[in-house]
């Protein structure tokens, strides 16, 4: 196939009529900026051959704004020697007109022979989808797309295949994809992906495994029925026999004269034991009267007995008795010794109180004696102590004003000493019977004055001298002196003494007096410390006291000296000895009369016993008794061998009737009785119970249920027969188609792999890429690299994308099937080495196909060796 | 001149297996009617009474409502009836007969012969000598005491029982129950009334099985009757007329086809069979695409006419013509595809390779018509 040329108009930006012509058998370079409308041009094409020319999902073909516009494409093709000419209006004339050779055709007829020729279809309804663009899909490349090769080789699919039909011979089948389809749908509505049964197959096969089991369960319940039927019908002739036959009855009549036997036998053991009771009351009656007999006639062994006793209680008492003047004449001594010793006792004590008070006299003596002395001394103490302080009272005197005084004294001598030496000294010699007066004072013999004062001396025939004593002191000193010898006459007169030794000596004799005083007060002291009344008082008590031991020591008898006496001590041990003595004595006499008595009354007593025993044992009541005892015990002895004898009788009797086999009988008749009653009954009640059973279970109708479950499994397995053959029939069919239709894949595979192999063999010298079974290209190895076409670089996606197209296109040639390559814009992510090598590539498929490349960047396709188509010019000369 | 009708193995709440449900249910219902079919035959020929030689139900626990629905089924006719118990319904200590009497389903015209003995129809003057079925199975000849019984004076002496002749019907069917070929003679019957061969069958002059009046399986053929039984005098052959009763037939065919006539004949046949009939076929041979179709066709108009038609086609093997083939315009691998099947199914006569071709077959058909229209 190869286009010459196209038209286009109102369609895009070619709101005005466009022509494409003169385009070339093999490669044809299409240029133009962008927006120039290269893409318009690939999508014209597009357009022109996919969309319905009805479709109403084209507006995109319509000029910008432009409502009322056409859209219509022109294209001139040849193919298979025939001119072709396909007319497209859209949108506001629907338009579809194709002329092959003479022939024409117009609306759907002539889209039909489009799809047929290139190998496509369209869309039912919108716009036509990568789906839809069948084998085109594959060699007409949108930009950006190249490397999407299997989505395309997808897309294109029985298009391929039937395209290639011509290749492979008569292999492939038209349609034969859509029987492999419907054999697997079919297929799979039986059977899983393993082969495993699903849907209703395998419902059936659950259902036959239920019914079944149903089955089962039925014919076990009717088989349950049916034997329940037969028990029922045993049953009841078994219970029918039993009720005419009435075995029980027969049982209960055995029954009956068992018991009556046994009641006789019953009867005589109660005979039997009446009699061993009435025995046993014999013999007890026998053996009291044995004991009363044997009391009776034990009585004259306790005469003797008593007699003894008696005999007894009298030596006892006889023993005794001799016994008595010893205990008397124990009793006396040791009264005597008690009396004795109280008498020493006694001496003793009189002894003693005689030396105490004797004593006492001495003693007393010597106290009043030294109280006497001690009171005279006292008296004469208490003189001197009188008279001291007589003594004292006379020279009472102020020792204090005597020291006083003695200072004043001192005081004035020491002052006249000094007033000496200032004084004027007056000395006189006067002869014999001569007198001076001095100052009034006559002078006689021989002295000396001193003169303090004015003075005036009278020398009586002479007249008066006047004499003054010079010196300024003098006065004070005269003075001074006055007022001290005033003081010392002031205290003189005071102490009532008339001068200073006076003072000093009874000032002396008062201290004296003083010390006498302490003196006689402290001996005094010493003979008499409570007082001399005390003294006298305690030495009047002594002498009363004195009078009074006197006296007691008269009055106490005085001791025989010729007597011993022993100590007292010694008198009062020996006393108690005697006093203890007597005591054993009195108690030993005491018991002993106990003693006495009692044996008398042993005696006594014994004595009573015996005589009425021995009265009584003569009595005649006894011998009676005794008689009739002995005839009491025969008629006992009597009777009771006869009740033995017939004792014995009886037992054999009782022996012979077999009780114990007798009791067995009963037992066991009415076990039996009991047994075949409740055997009876038990069948009955089975009876009515299998009967109810069947009743219900009949309601059930089982074997109905049986034959129509039956019937139901026989339909399931029928049908499941059906299901399980059609699914082996499908899986064997879908299985064989899948077998051919992959082995008619396979013949294509290598054909294709040869023109893939060419191409990739420019690109990559050493590398392979392996075509599978789908006829896309898989695995790619180059040297040690190994991986799926979709592991490698956009680049290189991109290139072996387009070399497995331009494989595609070699094989749909060969096959006789039209081929025109249209690339836009591809290739822009090869590098120069690479896009040279595409370049080849490109060339070398151009002298096989129609090859329109549209580019934006021409400077990179100018080493194609072909003349450039551009768009803007082609545009400009068709305004033009 | 007593006149009675004598039936035998109605077999009711028989379940029928190999049927689909719709015809399973309208075959078991056809057994119900037939009842009714009965008794309006007994009314309009008059007869005197109407003998069930045994097997009236087809086994012990059937439900309630089929028993009530026999005995309802027989109001048509208000004559006595009298039904004997038969190896299907022996009459044991609990069996059909006693939940009857005990649902009282049983109506006072009905008399039930369950033990054997003598049942003396008065008015009809008609002694019936009756051996019916105790036990399941017996072994030994229940109309042995037929010739103790005496009859009153003036009365037919008719033998009612349910078992196989013994020496005339072959071993294996019902070889239990046995009754003796002279049993009529032997006891001076004027007619031995049988049940339990489900065709009609003639022993002699005197002894005759009724056969079902329902036909309920493809075997013993001669189902689907009655006979009116007419004694003219004691001791005289009784007059026996057989009337046909059965609602629908049973065809059981097993056909050959070789040759395409065998087919046309096949259809013929079928063609000709009534809408009642009940049919089961089973093919073998072989038989090209395009008689398959016809076949096909054939069949689907047979199933919508008749009761009930099944086919077995498993052992008919395809044999496409290449003619047939080209028909199918099966290119490509798929024709690959259909001549791998047809030498399987040559080869190894592989019931799954012949319905793959079958299935593959359908398809493409079915692809043809669509394209073709």
């Amino acid at each position: 196939m190869k286009l010459q040329r196209m038209r286009i108009e109102q369609l895009r930006q070619f709101r005005k009529p466009f022509v494409l012509d003169k385009l070339q058998p093999g490669l044809n370079l299409i240029h133009g900026p962008n927006e120039s409308g290269k893409s318009t041009l690939v999508r014209a094409i597009r357009a022109a051959f996919f969309e319905r020319y009805r479709s109403t999902a084209v507006d995109d073909l319509r000029p910008w704004g432009d409502s009322a516009a056409a859209p219509t494409i022109e294209l001139d093709f040849e193919h298979d020697n025939h001119s072709w000419r396909l007319t497209k209006s859209f949108l506001q004339r629907k338009r579809c007109d194709l002329t092959v050779g003479t022939e024409t055709y117009s609306e759907d007829d002539a889209e039909e022979k489009l799809a047929e020729l290139l190998g496509y279809q369209y869309p039912k309804r919108g716009a036509s989808k990568a789906e839809h663009w069948g084998i085109p899909g594959l060699l007409w490349v949108e930009q950006g797309t190249g490397q999407d090769i299997e989505q395309a080789i997808e897309h294109a699919g029985d298009h391929l295949k039937s395209a290639l039909n011509s290749m492979v011979g008569e292999v492939a089948s038209s349609g034969g994809d859509d029987l492999i389809e419907t054999v697997r749908s079919q297929r799979d509505t039986l059977l899983t992906g393993t082969g495993k049964p699903r849907g209703d197959y395998q419902q059936l096969e659950k259902d036959r495994a239920r019914l079944a089991s149903e089955i089962d369960d039925l014919k076990e319940r009717v088989q349950h029925y049916q034997e329940q039927v037969d028990r029922l019908g045993k049953l009841a002739q078994e219970y029918d026999q039993a009720e005419a036959e009435r075995p029980w009855e027969e049982a209960q009549r055995q029954l009956e004269e068992a018991r009556t036997r046994y009641q006789q036998v019953e009867r005589l053991e109660q005979q039997q034991n009446q009699e061993k009771a009435t025995l046993a009351q014999l013999q007890k009656n026998h053996q009291l009267a044995q004991q009363n007999r044997e009391q009776l006639e034990g009585l004259s062994r306790q005469l003797e007995g008593r007699k003894a006793d008696l005999e007894r209680a009298e030596r006892d008492l006889r023993v005794a008795e001799a016994q008595t003047p010893a205990v008397a004449g124990r009793l006396a001594e040791a009264r005597t010794a008690y009396e004795q010793a109280e008498k020493q006792r006694k001496l003793a004590g009189l002894l003693q109180t005689r030396e105490r008070l004797e004593q006492d006299v001495r003693r007393l003596e010597q106290q009043k004696q030294m109280l006497t002395q001690s009171l005279d001394q006292a008296k004469k103490y208490h003189q001197q102590l009188e008279q001291a302080r007589q003594q004292a009272r006379e020279n009472r005197i102020d020792s204090e004003l005597v020291k006083k005084l003695k200072a004043t004294a001192n005081q004035l001598n020491e002052e006249t000493i000094r007033s000496r030496t200032i004084a004027t000294r007056l000395s006189w010699q006067l002869e014999a019977g001569v007198s001076l007066t001095l100052n009034n004072e006559p002078l006689a013999g021989e002295g000396e004055r001193q003169l303090l004062e004015e003075s005036a001396l009278v020398i009586p025939g002479v007249g008066t001298l006047g004499i003054t004593p010079g010196g300024e002191e003098l006065a004070s000193t005269r003075r001074k002196l006055n007022t001290l010898e005033n003081s010392l006459a002031e205290q003189l007169k005071t102490l009532g003494v008339a001068s200073v030794e006076q003072a000093e000596d009874r000032l002396s004799a008062f201290e004296t007096a003083g010390r006498a005083q302490k003196h006689a007060e402290d001996l005094l002291k010493s003979v008499a410390p409570a007082g001399a009344e005390q003294l006298a008082s305690e030495q009047g008590e002594a002498e009363n006291e004195l009078a009074k031991a006197r006296s007691q020591l008269q009055a106490t008898a005085e001791p025989d000296p010729k007597e011993t006496v022993p100590a007292l001590e010694e008198a009062e041990a020996a006393f108690v000895q005697a006093g203890t003595a007597l005591d054993k004595a009195e108690s030993d006499e005491r018991d002993h009369q106990a003693t006495l008595s009692a044996l008398k009354q042993s005696r006594d007593n014994a004595n009573t016993e015996w005589q009425r025993l021995a009265d009584e044992e003569k009595s005649p009541e006894r011998q009676q008794q005794l008689r009739q005892i002995t005839t009491d015990l025969a008629n006992i002895e009597k009777q009771q061998a006869e009740l033995e004898s017939s004792l014995e009788r009886r037992e054999r009797e009782i022996r012979e009737a077999r009780p114990d086999f007798l009791r067995q009988d009963i037992e066991r008749y009415q076990n039996a009785v009991n047994h075949l009653r409740q055997t009876q009954e038990n069948r009955g009640r089975e009876l009515r119970d299998i009967k109810v059973r069947l009743e219900a279970w009949g309601a059930e109708g089982l074997e109905e249920q049986l034959n129509e479950k039956e019937a139901e499994l026989d339909q399931c397995n029928r049908r499941y027969q059906e299901l399980r053959r059609r699914a082996r029939a499908l899986d064997l069919l879908l299985n064989l188609l899948t077998e051919k239709r992959q082995a008619l894949t396979q013949r294509l595979q290598a054909p294709l792999q040869k023109h893939l192999n060419h191409y990739l063999s420019v690109l990559f010298p050493d590398a392979s890429l392996e075509v599978d079974e789908q006829l896309r290209p898989g695995t790619f190895t180059r040297g040690s690299e190994l991986g799926q076409m979709a592991e490698l670089s956009f680049g290189a996606r991109e290139q072996m994308g387009l070399i497995s197209r331009l494989a595609y296109a070699d094989l749909l040639q060969e096959a006789g099937r039209p081929t025109l390559v249209i690339l836009d814009d591809t290739l822009v992510h090869s590098d120069s080495e690479r896009l040279e090598d595409m370049k080849r590539i490109l060339f070398d498929a151009a002298s096989r196909h129609q090859i329109l490349l549209f580019t934006c960047h021409p400077e990179k396709w100018q080493d194609l060796g072909v003349a450039p188509v551009d768009i803007q010019a082609s545009k400009e000369r068709g305004v033009n | 001149m007593p006149k009675f009708l004598h039936t035998a193995d109605w077999q009711m709440g028989r379940a029928f297996t190999r049927f689909e449900t719709e015809d399973g249910a309208a075959l078991v219902e056809a057994r119900f009617e037939v009842i009714e079919t009965l008794a309006r035959l007994a009314s309009e020929h008059r007869c005197d009474a109407v003998l069930v030689a045994g097997d009236v139900f087809d086994a012990q626990t059937v439900s309630d409502r089929t028993i009530r629905r026999v005995f309802n089924a027989t109001r048509g006719f208000g004559g006595p009836w009298v039904m004997l118990s038969g190896n299907h319904d022996a009459a044991l200590a609990e069996s059909v007969w006693t939940r009857a009497r005990r649902l009282n389903a049983v109506p006072a015209n009905v008399h039930l012969a369950l033990e054997p003995g003598v049942i003396n129809l008065q008015p009809q003057g008609l002694s019936l000598l009756c051996a019916p079925l105790t036990q399941r199975n017996t072994y030994g000849d229940l109309t042995g005491p037929f010739s103790g019984y005496e009859s009153p004076e003036g009365f037919s002496r008719i033998g009612l029982a349910h078992g196989s002749v013994q020496g005339l019907l072959s071993e294996d069917i019902d070889s239990t129950n046995p009754i003796a070929p002279d049993r009529a003679e032997s006891s001076r019957l004027d007619y031995l009334a049988l049940g339990d061969w489900h065709g009609t069958k003639q022993i002699n002059e005197r002894t005759w099985y009724s056969g079902t009046p329902e036909p309920e399986r493809f075997r013993n053929n001669e189902a689907g009757n009655a006979l009116i039984v007419e004694v003219s005098d004691p001791g005289a052959a009784p007059t026996v007329t057989c009337l046909p009763t059965g609602r629908y037939q049973w065809h059981q065919w097993r056909e050959t086809l070789a040759v395409q006539s065998d087919l046309e004949q096949l259809l013929e046949r079928l063609d000709a069979l009534p809408d009642s009939a009940v049919v089961d076929l089973r093919l073998d041979g072989s038989i090209n695409l395009a008689d398959e179709e016809t076949l096909l066709k054939a069949l689907s108009v047979a199933e919508a006419r008749f009761r009930s038609l099944r086919c077995e086609r498993s052992g008919l093997q395809l044999a496409p013509t290449d003619e047939n083939i080209g028909a199918l315009k099966a290119d490509g691998y798929v024709g690959e595809v259909i001549e791998s099947l047809r030498q399987q199914q040559e080869d190894a006569e592989s019931d799954a390779s012949r319905d793959a071709l079958a299935i593959l077959a359908g398809l493409l058909r079915e692809r043809e018509q669509e394209a073709s229209q």
